[in-house]
């Protein structure tokens, strides 16, 4: 489920030139694309149940609270094509820029900040074809700058797609 | 060093010399009395009696001592092997094992089985899935449509349950895992490689002469 696609660290150094940074966002791109599996991974019963926090031993180790976990998941009953639309919208409102695939839309910042550019990938799951998992998380940044923009921008920009419980819709199914 | 075991043993209860549980276990010498600090400090945090009881290990958990959850219920059965309702140190050593990144997928696999299955009969009957699929559900303020639930676990049985029997047997299991091999994922801590620099006062501790890493 959580295929990762280990890429070198691009930091954004200050002594390479424009051009240098360029060429590695190109090789990034490839990496990210040469991926031919694309299409969203399927989630059975046993693949949800373990995303329970019960299971997540790491706790144990960690003093971080569950607030500060750098992945957010929510459910969605939109078409995956739907919320990739939604993930583009939100991408160009804040002048970031895109790059997706059939199960994974990757948002990246202009601006480099502490830890290079902010980068955030959302990945699609197919529960059934009416319910989808997306999991969001942060690639190479600073997590202080990642949970900003999430609360700020991000969230809010998605409130339209998640799905919540019906109980707490006051129209009626 | 005996003077000093005998002391252990009083105040900690089920504790074992770290050699051994070192050669029974992927973990170093180090490793084990590294884990044994951070044993000290959760067995300490509600009664301080050297065992981690089930408010303690919801405590390190989730930070809260009165959460309930019935997947952390599953791991802290699992984890008191002698089944006396609380966990000793040689427990949680040998428990922690197998989440080690170097320990066999067999190992793991068996313990995922153990895990889901919530009765002990050796299988994995559907209302048992059925019943972690709601809690979860539940966990996350999600609430599904009996239907929707149903589809999930028709599509999850007609991929695991090979003869159609309702339930998933052990080998049934290790065929469905071999082809969703994500659902280990749960089943390895890669923080257990770092352990020694998570707990680095357990040099202070150590009871062994010569560390053998």
């Amino acid at each position: 489920m959580y295929r990762k696609i280990y890429r070198g660290d691009f930091k954004c150094h200050l002594w390479f030139s424009p051009k240098a940074r360029r060429t590695k966002e190109e090789l990034e791109f490839e990496a990210f694309n040469g991926d031919k599996s694309s299409k969203p991974e399927t989630l059975n019963a046993f693949h949800i149940i373990s995303l329970s926090q019960g299971f997540d031993l790491s706790s144990l180790f960690e003093e971080k609270k569950r607030e500060e976990k750098e992945e957010l998941r929510f459910a969605t009953m939109r078409l995956a094509s739907s919320v990739i639309s939604r993930l583009e919208e939100v991408a160009k409102s804040v002048k970031f820029n895109v790059k997706k695939s059939e199960s994974r839309v990757r948002l990246q910042g202009q601006e480099c900040g502490r830890n290079g550019r902010l980068t955030i990938v959302a990945d699609i799951f197919v529960v059934t074809p009416s319910f989808l998992v997306l999991e969001v998380k942060k690639d190479n940044v600073d997590t202080l700058e990642y949970n900003q923009f999430c609360s700020k921008e991000f969230r809010p920009a998605l409130k339209d797609i998640v799905w919540t419980s019906p109980a707490e819709n006051p129209t009626p199914a | 060093m005996g003077c000093f075991q005998s002391k252990v043993t009083r105040q900690y209860p089920g504790h074992e010399d770290p050699t051994i549980l070192a050669s029974q276990t992927a973990f170093s010498v180090s490793e084990v009395e590294a884990l044994f600090e951070l044993f000290k400090s959760i067995s300490s945090s509600v009664i301080d009696d050297g065992l981690i009881n089930k408010e303690e290990f919801q405590l390190a958990l989730f930070k809260n001592r009165k959460k309930e959850n019935i997947f952390a219920n599953r791991i802290f059965d699992l984890f008191d092997a002698k089944k006396k309702g609380v966990i000793d140190f040689g427990d949680f050593v040998r428990a922690l094992n197998v989440f080690h990144p170097n320990v066999s997928e067999e190992d793991k696999i068996d313990f995922a089985f153990r895990l889901y299955d919530m009765d002990g009969t050796g299988f994995i009957e559907r209302n048992e899935v059925k019943q972690m699929l709601i809690a979860l559900l539940c966990e996350s303020e999600m609430k599904l449509a009996d239907e929707t639930i149903e589809a999930i676990l028709d599509k999850t049985f007609l991929d695991a349950d090979m003869n159609q029997d309702g339930k998933i047997d052990i080998s049934e299991w290790k065929n469905f895992v071999s082809r969703n091999p994500s659902l280990l994922k749960i089943m390895t801590l890669p923080y257990l490689r770092d352990i020694t620099t998570t707990f680095p006062s357990f040099i202070f501790h150590s009871e062994v002469d010569e560390v053998a890493t």
